[in-house]
This record gives structure tokens, C-alpha cells and sequence, in this order.
């Protein structure tokens, strides 16, 4: 077993004083981040979806799933085309989020946008667009939002790939919530590619997290397939940002294991080594995870179950239910472009 | 003649440039080792090197700030954006910097530049994969602005952008890419089409339709179904979008008193109010009747089916504007 040593004492790691009802929620979780990205995928192959595409998530479960866990229902989260299931893990519902990807009516942006550009103030979850790396700035200006309403413990989560870090909003955003002390959390995938573009052509240093030194601020670089890893540093990052000390970089090393997206699977074995890809499949998170829970002796096997079936009906059923649902009427494309609603007049 | 699709077309100009003149390179996403997200540039890594196909980090700003700085030492660099909308990341290189280059160095520092990149709705890639902003760069001195909607001129407007002095934007329809086909000239003709030239498309006598990319083909349609109710259009393909070709237009106006001008993106402040201000300015005592525009409603191109119908302009959105023109 992990543990860490500060100030001199053998402390216990965080992941290790879970009880046994969230380990259990946690394969949960790892198994419906995976089953919502097969279902999807299934459905685009299928035909059930025809528009849209469908930007996987297959083996970054642990990332998703482990920066999350530990968050307050306060906190903020911006999540981006790889992190469909943090939507649902930050209170959307699953019929939510399948209404945004279907296009339909009833979707947070009322089948204005698709995939993962949505969010909802309410539940903490920011916004985000195409553009890749503009939500670390806008995150900005949500923590400052904050700290003019007295809340600096409030922290966001703002996930981004490694290929993202190179855009210029990335760097001054970071650099702003750096100077500013904001506690901004930047959870880097690192999935070794954008797009078809290897890491070494994204970042010229040889972690992510590197880049942390140059704005001041903690970097990790860990192992984003193992969920206790990534789960014990965010713990460690959320004491840090909560206390004021500003913001924290968290690099998440792991891989695509598919393709960019639905539509890249054959490219995207010509573009990289198959042999990677093998090698991959076999860090794959979930096993590990399974594996970890078996060896603290306090599951049965058949405890965890793969997958657990209720989940994949819960998806099934989320699908179905977008897949009934109305579409948006033609004439609400002219809604929402201007909110008259404050009537300011001269 | 070669028969090729609109992607071909690029792809060949590109080619035969880049054989051409060892000046020229190419910078963007994903181009070299995957050939490009659409495969415009699919082959170029292993015939021309890492050197003049760079497969750059995902920073549009640096990709067009490349191409500014190696033109000012003498190259000519051709910028990639996986998608055109993505080209607000650059805007301030293409703007501020390219734009005013050659004003600013007393007429010394010319910047051969090319932006491209796919552009352009109907395809449901919602709000920032359909976007038409042609407009923002219209509105920009020093820069010029290409769509071209066949291949022969998608192929002869790229050579021509290429040994052109200016920083040109350069739109590809992705609509076009690989449902447009038609011959184009060899290699060896060095076929060139002049840029600020528009092109006749069809020929007609009741109504003049000033139009450029995807929407040159929806006008087309539009005439076809006119033709059989006795309505006569001609169709003008721009080409060019900046520098305007207005004598080609007035010398149709002239021909036909009544103008409709066709564009994708949102309505207010797009290009056709510009040309329409120009046809107004210049040929007023020609005109028969208002000059009417067809263009998306003023909103952002949605995702949704429906929704993506509604806003983007469609055939029967210039077959009612031509009944009510010719009726007037
Ligand atoms: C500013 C900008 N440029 C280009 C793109 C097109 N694009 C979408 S995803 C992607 C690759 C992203 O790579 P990375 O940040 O590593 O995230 P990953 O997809 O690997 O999770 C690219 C180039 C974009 N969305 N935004
Ligand atoms: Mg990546």
C-alpha cells in the first residue's frame, strides 16, 4: 500500500481512507465513463446517431473519475470533448446529456451546439467551445467571480489535452491565475496525441508538467491510469488551491486508445504504431482498478461485475429517451442570440 | 484536361506550387504525417520533407505568424486551419500584422501569405465547423479573399494566391470538397486565374445573382428551376470576394435591371451589403426594382437538423427572392 511521508510522519494516502461504499462507487463510475463511450460509439456505427461525432474517451476513465471524486458540490468543473461522463458525475443527468449529443429540444443548449459545448451555472459546470484551451481563461473569470463574492475556497477543475497547452489562451490563462493566486486547477490528459500529431511535435519539454515552473505553480506528472494516483493528487492540489496558494497543474499521462474521433478509426491505426496501441490496451485502467479492489480483500469477485448491467441499462435507456425526444422547433434558432430580459433602457 | 473533385483541385495547385518554387511551404494541423483532416495535403510530408510540410502544435497564431515572417525574409508560406472558424485564433496576425505589413514598411515588405482552410455549413458541424466569415476579412485593407466553387478556378485562384504578394484568406467550402468534380487543366499549362476576376456561370436575361462558393451551386439549381417558369437568371461566381470584380456585375446589372445577391453567411454586414451599396452607387438609373439578398439569418449556424435548416439560406430560399424579383 501507498503512503507518503510529510513532515517527517507516515501518513496514510488519501485513496486509502475511502470507505468500502465509495470504492464501490468508483468501479461504478469507471464502468459507466466506459460503457458511455462503447454505447455511443455503438450507436454511431449503428446509425441511431447521424450527425455529430463522437470524440472517445476509452481509456482515460481514471482521470476523469479521479479528479472529480474528491471535488465539493461547490466546486466548479469545465470539462471538453473527452469528458463527456464528468458531466453526469457533476449532476447532469444522463438523459441531459444524451439530448445534447442527439440535438434535441430538451438539451442544455436546446440543440444548439453539440457534444461536450455545454455546461450549466447551477451545477458548476462551465461552458466551453471549440476552441481549444479558451476555457482556462474563461475559468478565470469564474474564480474571480469568486473572489469578489468571498468565496476563494470555491476551485475549478479545468480539463484540457496536452495538444491544447500550446494555444495562447492556455498559457495566459494559466499565467493569470497564477499571478492571481485563483484556485485553478489544470488537469492535463496527456494522451499522446492531438489529433494525428505525437507529443513531442505538441511540447517541447519532456512532462507537461514541466510547464508549470515557467508560470511558478506545482506540476505533477502521473500515472492517469491508475485511479489512486490520480485521486491522491487531487487531493493533495485541492488542499493547495483551497488554501489560497493558487493554482496547480496535473498532468495525467495516458492514451487514446481510439481513434480522434468515431469517424479516425482507420487513420488512426496508420498514423500510429499498432504495437503502441497493444500496449496501451494493457494499461488499460479498469482491469487495474478492478485488480486494486480484489487485492484489498474486501470484495468478492462477484461484487464487480464487467460491466455492471444496471449501468448499461441506465445508458440504454438515456439513449432511447434522447432518441423520442422532440427536436427543436426551426424558429428557436433565432432564440437565444440576445437576452432582452434585464430591459435596461436610456 | 484532368476530371478531378474540388479537394483534388487544391491538392494539385498545392502540388505543382510547391514543385514549382522552393519558396513555398506549408504549415498547419495535422498536414504532414496524416495528410490533412480532410486529405488536402495527403502524400506532401514524403515528397517535399518536415522542412516545407510542418506539422505544427495547435497554435493558429504562430502558423500564421510563421508564414508573415518567412514572407517578409522571401518565402512564401500556405497556412492550414483544420477549420476555417478556427482562424479567430490568428485573427491578429492575418489583421494588424499581415494586413498592415506592407503600408507600414513604406511599400518595401510585401507578405505572400496564404491562409485556407475549410469553410461552411450543411454539414453539421455546428457552431465553430460552419462558419462563413468572410466578411471580417472583407472589411480588412491589405488582405485579399478567395472562395472559389469549381475546381478549375479552385485550382487556378490557389496557384494565382500563391504568387500573389498579399496575404490572401483563402475559403474551401468542405460542402464542395468531395461532391464537386470537373476537369481542370494539365501541369504543364501553368493555368492561372487572376484574382479579382468573377466568372459568368450561366447566362440569363431577367435577373443578375451575385453569388461565390457553395451558394454558385445553389444558384445554379435555383436558374435550372426557373428556366421551366420562364425566368431567366444569370449567375455570377465572384471568385474573388475582395478585390471585387464590379465590372463584371455592373456590365450584367446593365443587361438585366434586377440583382440578387447570394451569400452563406449571416446577412447584416456580410459582403452582399457591400455590393449592393456598390450596384446602388454606380448603376442606380440601371435598376428595375430593389436589390434583394439571400444570405443565413443573423445567428449562429446551429447543430440540430432543423435548426441548421432554418438559419443557413437554401435553393428554394432563391427561387421564392427570383419569382418575387422577376415579378416586380
Ligand atoms: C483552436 C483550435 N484549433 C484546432 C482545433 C481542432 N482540433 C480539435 S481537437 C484537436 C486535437 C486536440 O488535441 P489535445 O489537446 O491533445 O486533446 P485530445 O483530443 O488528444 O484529447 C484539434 C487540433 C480546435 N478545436 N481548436
Ligand atoms: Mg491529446
Amino acid at each position: 500500500m501507498r503512503t507518503r511521508r510529510k513532515n517527517g510522519q507516515q501518513t496514510v494516502a488519501y485513496h486509502q481512507r475511502l470507505e468500502k461504499s465509495d470504492l464501490i462507487e468508483i468501479y461504478r463510475r469507471l464502468w459507466f465513463a466506459r460503457l458511455f463511450d462503447e454505447m455511443l460509439y455503438d450507436a454511431k456505427k449503428k446509425g441511431r446517431l447521424r450527425r455529430g461525432n463522437v470524440y472517445g474517451s476509452r481509456g482515460q476513465e481514471a482521470i476523469m473519475v479521479g479528479t472529480t471524486y474528491p471535488l465539493r458540490p461547490d466546486d466548479f468543473v469545465s470539462p471538453i470533448h473527452r469528458d463527456m461522463p464528468v458531466f453526469v458525475f457533476r449532476g447532469m443527468t444522463v438523459e441531459q446529456v444524451m439530448c445534447q449529443v442527439w440535438g434535441k429540444a430538451e438539451a442544455p443548449t436546446r440543440g444548439k451546439d453539440s457534444w461536450s459545448h455545454m455546461g450549466d451555472m447551477n451545477l458548476g459546470i462551465v461552458h466551453s467551445t471549440s476552441m481549444l484551451g479558451s476555457t482556462i481563461a474563461v475559468a478565470c473569470g469564474v474564480l474571480w467571480a469568486q473572489r469578489l463574492d468571498g468565496r476563494r475556497d470555491r476551485v475549478l477543475v479545468a480539463y484540457t489535452g496536452e495538444g491544447a497547452t500550446a494555444t495562447g489562451p492556455f498559457h495566459e490563462g494559466v499565467n493569470f491565475a497564477a499571478v492571481h493566486k485563483l484556485p485553478l486547477i489544470v488537469v492535463v490528459e496527456n494522451n499522446q496525441y492531438a489529433y494525428s500529431t505525437p507529443v513531442e511535435l505538441e511540447v517541447p519539454t519532456k512532462t507537461v508538467a514541466e510547464r508549470a515552473k515557467g508560470y511558478g505553480i506545482p506540476g505533477y506528472s502521473i500515472d492517469g491510469n491508475d485511479f489512486n494516483a490520480v485521486y491522491d493528487t487531487m487531493c493533495e492540489a485541492l488542499a493547495h488551491a483551497r488554501a489560497g496558494n493558487g493554482p496547480v497543474l496535473i498532468e495525467c499521462v495516458t492514451y487514446r486508445l481510439q481513434g480522434h474521433a468515431d469517424h479516425d478509426e482507420t487513420r488512426a491505426r496508420q498514423y500510429r504504431p499498432v504495437e503502441e496501441i497493444e500496449l496501451w490496451e494493457k494499461r488499460d485502467p479498469l482491469p487495474r482498478y478492478r485488480e486494486y479492489l480484489l487485492n484489498t480483500g474486501l470484495f468478492e469477485e462477484s461484487e464487480l461485475p464487467t460491466p455492471p448491467l444496471d449501468i448499461k441499462l441506465q445508458i440504454e435507456q438515456a439513449i432511447a429517451y434522447a432518441i423520442n425526444s422532440p427536436d427543436p422547433e426551426p424558429h428557436t434558432a433565432l432564440e437565444d442570440i440576445y437576452d432582452e430580459s434585464a430591459g435596461v433602457s436610456l | 484536361m484532368r476530371e478531378v473533385t474540388f479537394l483534388e483541385a487544391i491538392r494539385l495547385a498545392l502540388w505543382e506550387e510547391m514543385e514549382r518554387d522552393p519558396n513555398v511551404f506549408l504549415i498547419g494541423e495535422d498536414i504532414g504525417r496524416m495528410g490533412g483532416a480532410f486529405g488536402v495535403t495527403e502524400g506532401f510530408l514524403a515528397r517535399f520533407g518536415a522542412d516545407r510540410v510542418v506539422d505544427a502544435p495547435i497554435s493558429e497564431t504562430a502558423i500564421i505568424a510563421v508564414c508573415v515572417g518567412a514572407a517578409a525574409a522571401g518565402k512564401r508560406g500556405v497556412a492550414e486551419m483544420q477549420f476555417m472558424d478556427f482562424i479567430s485564433y490568428g485573427f491578429d496576425q492575418v489583421v494588424n500584422v499581415a494586413g498592415t505589413y506592407l503600408y507600414r514598411s513604406g511599400g518595401k515588405t510585401p507578405i505572400p501569405i496564404v491562409v485556407r482552410g475549410p469553410s461552411g455549413g450543411y454539414v453539421g458541424g455546428s457552431l465553430y465547423h460552419s462558419q462563413q466569415f468572410e466578411a471580417w476579412f472583407f472589411h480588412t485593407p491589405g488582405v485579399k479573399v478567395v472562395q472559389p466553387a469549381f475546381p478549375d478556378d479552385a485550382y487556378g485562384l490557389m496557384k494565382a494566391s500563391i504568387r500573389d504578394n498579399n496575404p490572401v484568406v483563402f475559403y474551401e467550402h468542405k460542402y464542395l470538397y468531395r461532391r464537386i468534380k470537373g476537369p481542370i487543366p494539365e501541369a504543364h499549362e501553368d493555368y492561372i486565374v487572376k484574382l479579382g476576376s468573377a466568372r459568368v456561370r450561366r447566362y440569363g436575361e431577367d435577373i443578375t445573382v451575385v453569388t461565390y462558393g457553395a451558394m454558385v451551386h445553389f444558384a445554379l439549381d435555383a436558374a435550372q428551376r426557373l428556366e421551366k417558369e420562364g425566368i431567366s437568371l444569370e449567375v455570377i461566381d465572384l471568385r474573388t470576394i475582395k478585390p471585387l470584380d464590379m465590372k463584371t456585375i455592373l456590365e450584367s446589372v446593365r443587361k438585366t435591371s434586377k440583382v440578387l445577391i447570394v451569400y452563406e453567411a449571416p446577412k447584416t454586414g456580410g459582403v452582399g451589403a457591400e455590393i449592393s451599396a456598390r450596384i446602388a452607387e454606380q448603376a442606380f438609373e440601371w435598376l428595375d426594382a430593389p436589390i434583394m439578398r439571400v444570405a443565413a439569418k443573423d445567428a449562429f449556424v446551429p447543430f440540430a437538423e432543423p435548426l441548421e435548416k432554418y438559419v443557413l439560406p437554401s435553393v428554394d430560399d432563391i427561387v421564392f427572392a427570383a419569382r418575387e424579383l422577376a415579378a416586380y
